[in-house]
């Protein structure tokens, strides 16, 4: 995809911006902000760091996020491994009643095997990916016809109960944004504790990635929610108004 | 641009003083974000960690607004590379083009919009409507005003005042619902229809709360799950920030955002926080194919241009300001007459529209700084609030706009306060003048210009007989005689 | 000056003293304030200490005189010199003098409102406190919001009267549920507009200022020698 050009109005609005701090130059150095100076070397010895640190401080790095994410109405599963993970999804797809079931086609299913399990309570869950049988014009109905999404996630963060959901070749965007009721399945390892380790981390992805990085990612922290009628708290709005959050353990 | 209304502030909020719906709306509602909000900080960090954080957090900002071209010229940069289109606007009316052009080029007719309060400058919904296409407000709160042809009550929460009766008239005469004093229904009817547009919409404008210059990343702070819609179903994406949103790295994204949601509502975090840096890959399931990002100037070269009101320019729109405000808190959100209340509002209101039909705002105000306690920018704003009225009085012809009534009372105290032989003067002559209107030490009712609104509702203190200096000196003299 | 004397200061009145100019520099009148700041400052120069029995003035010169001076640096140094020396009146008597206990007395239960720019600006909101509770038979019970704003504004409660109204009737609903009889400030800007709107409603909730209070009862008791 070629480049946008650049909008003919963009040297003359700087250059208002300029005038108006009283600089006659533009800034042609990396000005002295240390997150911006930090060096890939730099950024992968804190990274280093922040890895040492969770591995080593899992157990309760887990237990945090299952605290904060109970405290966030999340509702959050523990499972011992990726069979027990797969009968706890099949048990939420039929206490929901869920019907029309789509899944992402990610790496974790191939563990975590949900079709089976989802298939013995008499569900046939779609993948809501383009392929032979499928196009992207489909996704969208699909989607938004669907009881219940389940997807996996980049990481999940201790200290908000963050999952990081990152669209790609085989995870849409509305797998866990359209269905009523999420499913989000996590493993261990994928659990970080501060905000501070995810941003650390995706910029050193950044960097190394010479620049580049997913264009599109969410946190989702919650089920959707509103208070805009007289203060009162309602959940479930254009977002699932339920989320589930399956840890599987190593 | 939006219409503004500054000049019937004095009218406007004494009819919300009597307007017992808004009355009700200012009361306990905001105790949820009050209270919320310190709660939460109590909860998760304490005074002293909150004070450290404000401090980086002020740092921040003041350091990125006073590299606004560098910033703006990275991120710009940034996007492009990302394969977003970059669009510098140099105020509302040149916004509302910039989005019209791109709806044109794209066949659009269906508009969704998530929360921007520039595009409420820009007024784009009634420039959308005027080019035939239907703009869609889906934040429910924003959904509500829409149909109620309002601007938003609070930054925030832009429907507060609305109570459920009002809301559930207004889908009554508007969506044909039936009518219901139920929230959750309510809310489901507003979630049906707005689905409905989601599915079908062509084009998403979303606002950002943060624009981080090192990645080109558009940061989208959101509860509902309209803000994730708006940028993922359709096929063209229009991210509107107004130009001083910068942060300057990725990294510093985490302490923001354990400031606005705590500041603004009580959360500890959002249920949704998106981040766009551009169209979709080609290999993506989903998203829009086209990503646009407009930076929009529309007044704020003016608030920057002065080395004092450019602190303003840290506002994260975060809203605490408001809720905490005695005057905000009584006359609520539309009586200031432009798109910003509250302290924030009187502040940059005057600068960004006129300062002449603004000149009550920066004197609407106790100059109390329980909205400097809170912000989490630190923004001094008592001390903007003071440069503001310096300006109405000494500035340049565009902002002076003080009354000669007012210049010949402050003239008055002047000459009053020079000299203590002028001041025991005015006294002697307060209390001949005071005679005739005042009973045992007190005025019931003051006639002159400006200062008879006190009597309204309060006694004035009469001046006393036998002043201090009076007491004093014949104490003095006494001691002296003996 | 009866509490000061019975604790033991030699307290004077200049009697060339007009007024801090904060009713100016709030209406945006700098010229003028700083004329008016200047005669402050040539009349209490040469004092040792300065107090001020008001919020407002003692802020007004002690975080803003250095503000309305800023371009003349001179003027801006005497400004920080007497500010340094410049107290309102509970924080010289606590934080000065190193008293909590006036040995006052005064039977009743006391609310006390916070002023916005003595909390604020001076950071002052212990020491009331600690004086007020040491003054036999005083129980203090505080209202809720007592940092909430009174409304008064100085040119805002003639320049807005309904909103600064409405303002004032909350605090006044806060005063009245807090079940004290006796209303306790130190700023005669808040408590002018306090007192007008009590007497006005024929309210028995009685302002005093925290001088008035502490001056109960130490005529009595005996005097206090630093």
């Amino acid at each position: 995809m070629p480049t946008p050009i650049e909008d003919p109005n963009k040297e003359a609005f700087l250059e208002r911006v300029r005038t108006a701090l009283g600089r006659a130059n533009p800034i042609l150095h990396t000005p002295d902000h240390p997150s911006l100076k930090a060096t890939t070397l730099r950024q992968e010895e804190k990274v280093r760091t922040i890895q040492a640190k969770v591995i080593a401080r899992r157990a309760q790095v887990v237990s945090r996020l299952s605290e904060t994410a109970t405290e966030a109405s999340w509702s959050v599963h523990r499972a011992s491994g990726p069979e027990q993970a797969a009968a706890i999804v099949a048990d939420i797809a039929e206490h929901a009643r869920a019907k029309n079931v789509i899944r992402s086609a990610e790496d974790i299913f191939k563990r975590v095997d949900i079709d089976a399990s989802l298939r013995r309570k008499g569900v046939s869950p779609s993948v809501l990916a383009a392929g032979r049988s499928r196009r992207r014009s489909d996704l969208k109905r699909m989607a938004f016809g669907a009881d219940l999404g389940i997807t996996g996630v980049s990481y999940a963060i201790a200290e908000t109960a963050s999952c990081v959901v990152t669209p790609r070749k085989g995870v849409a965007r509305m797998a866990s944004l359209a269905p009523p009721v999420l499913v989000l399945l996590i493993d261990e390892e994928q659990v970080l504790e501060t905000l501070d380790d995810f941003f650390a981390i995706t910029r050193l992805q950044y960097q190394q990635n010479r620049g580049r990085s997913p264009n599109y990612y969410n946190f989702i922290s919650g089920p959707s929610r509103t208070a805009d009628i007289e203060q009162t708290l309602t959940i479930g709005v254009h977002g699932p108004g339920e989320v589930h959050m399956v840890l599987i353990a190593n | 641009m939006a219409e503004v209304k500054t000049r019937q502030f004095k009218s406007a909020s004494a009819k919300a003083i009597r307007d017992p719906q808004i009355q009700r709306a200012l009361g306990a509602p905001f105790a949820h974000f009050t209270e919320g909000r310190a709660d939460i900080i109590a909860a998760d960090f304490g005074d002293e960690s909150w004070e450290a954080m404000r401090d980086q957090a002020a740092a921040i900002k003041s350091h990125t607004i006073e590299r606004l071209d560098y910033y703006l010229d990275l991120a710009e940069k940034m996007v492009r590379r990302n394969g977003g289109h970059v669009h510098f606007a140099d105020d509302a009316d040149h916004a509302n083009r910039i989005v019209v052009e791109i709806a044109k080029r794209n066949n659009v007719k269906t508009v969704i919009k998530s929360k921007s309060m520039v595009s409420e400058e820009m007024g784009i919904n009634d420039r959308l409507e005027s080019e035939g296409m239907e703009p869609v407000e889906t934040d429910l709160g924003e959904y509500i005003i829409q149909l109620a042809k309002e601007t938003p009550f609070h930054i925030i929460a832009p429907a507060v005042h609305k109570s459920k009766e009002q809301v559930s008239a207004l889908f009554e005469k508007w969506i044909k619902s039936t009518p219901t004093d139920d929230i959750e229904k309510l809310c489901g009817i507003a979630r049906d229809v707005l689905r409905e547009k989601f599915a079908e919409a062509d084009m998403g404008i979303s606002g950002a709360n943060f624009v981080v210059a090192e990645t080109g990343t558009v940061v989208l702070v959101t509860n509902e799950g309209n803000g994730r819609m708006t940028t993922s179903a359709p096929r063209v994406h229009v991210a509107i920030a107004g130009m001083e949103k910068l942060l300057p790295a990725l990294e510093d994204v985490a302490l923001f955002l354990r400031l606005l949601p705590r500041s603004a509502t009580g959360q500890r975090i959002t249920s949704y926080n998106t981040f766009v840096s551009g169209p979709r890959a080609g290999s993506d399931e989903d998203g829009p194919e086209e990503f646009h990002l407009i930076f929009v100037d529309n007044g704020r070269m003016r608030l920057l241009k002065d080395e004092v009101m450019r602190e303003a320019l840290q506002c994260i729109r975060c809203g605490a300001c408001l809720n905490h405000c005695p005057v905000y808190r009584k006359v609520g959100g539309h009586a200031y007459g432009w798109v910003y209340s509250g302290p924030i509002g009187a502040v940059i209101t005057p600068v960004m529209t006129d300062a002449k039909e603004a000149k009550d705002l920066p004197y609407a105000s106790t100059l109390c700084g329980a909205c400097r306690d809170v912000c989490p920018v630190k923004i001094d704003l008592p001390r903007l609030l003071l440069h503001l009225r310096h300006r109405s009085v000494e500035g340049g012809e565009s902002e002076r706009s003080s009354t000669w009534a007012e210049r010949l009372l402050m003239r008055r105290w002047h000459n009053a306060m020079k000299t203590r032989q002028a001041l025991e003067g005015s006294s002697r002559l307060g209390r001949l003048l005071q005679r005739p209107i005042s009973r045992k030490g007190y005025i019931k009712k003051l006639p002159a210009p400006i200062v008879s609104g006190w009597t309204k509702s309060r006694d004035f203190p009469a001046l006393a007989d036998r002043p201090f200096r009076v007491r004093w000196r014949e104490d003095l003299d006494q001691q002296a005689g003996g | 000056m009866k509490v000061l004397r019975h604790l033991g200061v030699d307290v004077t009145f200049p009697e060339n003293q007009t007024c801090c100019g904060q009713i100016g520099f709030n209406g945006g009148y700098r010229a003028e304030a700083a004329d008016i700041a200047r005669h402050f400052i040539d009349v209490f120069e040469s004092e040792e200490h300065v107090v001020v029995p008001s919020g407002s003035c003692a802020s007004m010169i002690k975080v803003y005189y250095p503000q309305l001076f800023a371009d003349d640096p001179e003027m801006q140094e005497r400004a920080m010199a007497i500010g340094e020396r410049t107290h309102e009146l509970t924080d010289f008597i606590v934080n000065v003098l190193g008293v909590t206990d006036v040995g006052a007395s005064f039977r009743g239960l006391v609310t006390y409102h916070d002023a916005c720019h003595l909390l604020r600006e001076l950071g002052i909101s212990e020491e009331p406190r600690s004086l007020i509770q040491n003054v036999r038979g005083v129980e203090l019970q505080e209202m809720a919001k007592s940092d909430g704003c009174c409304g008064f504004g100085g040119l805002f409660a003639v320049k807005f009267p309904e909103i600064s109204e409405a303002i004032l009737g909350d605090k006044l609903e806060n005063i009245a549920d807090s079940g004290a009889q006796t209303l306790v400030a130190s700023d005669c800007g808040c408590l002018m507009h306090m007192r007008g709107a009590l007497r006005r409603s024929g309210s028995s909730v009685r302002p005093l200022h925290i001088a008035e209070l502490l001056a109960e009862g130490i005529d009595d008791s005996a005097p206090q020698r630093r």
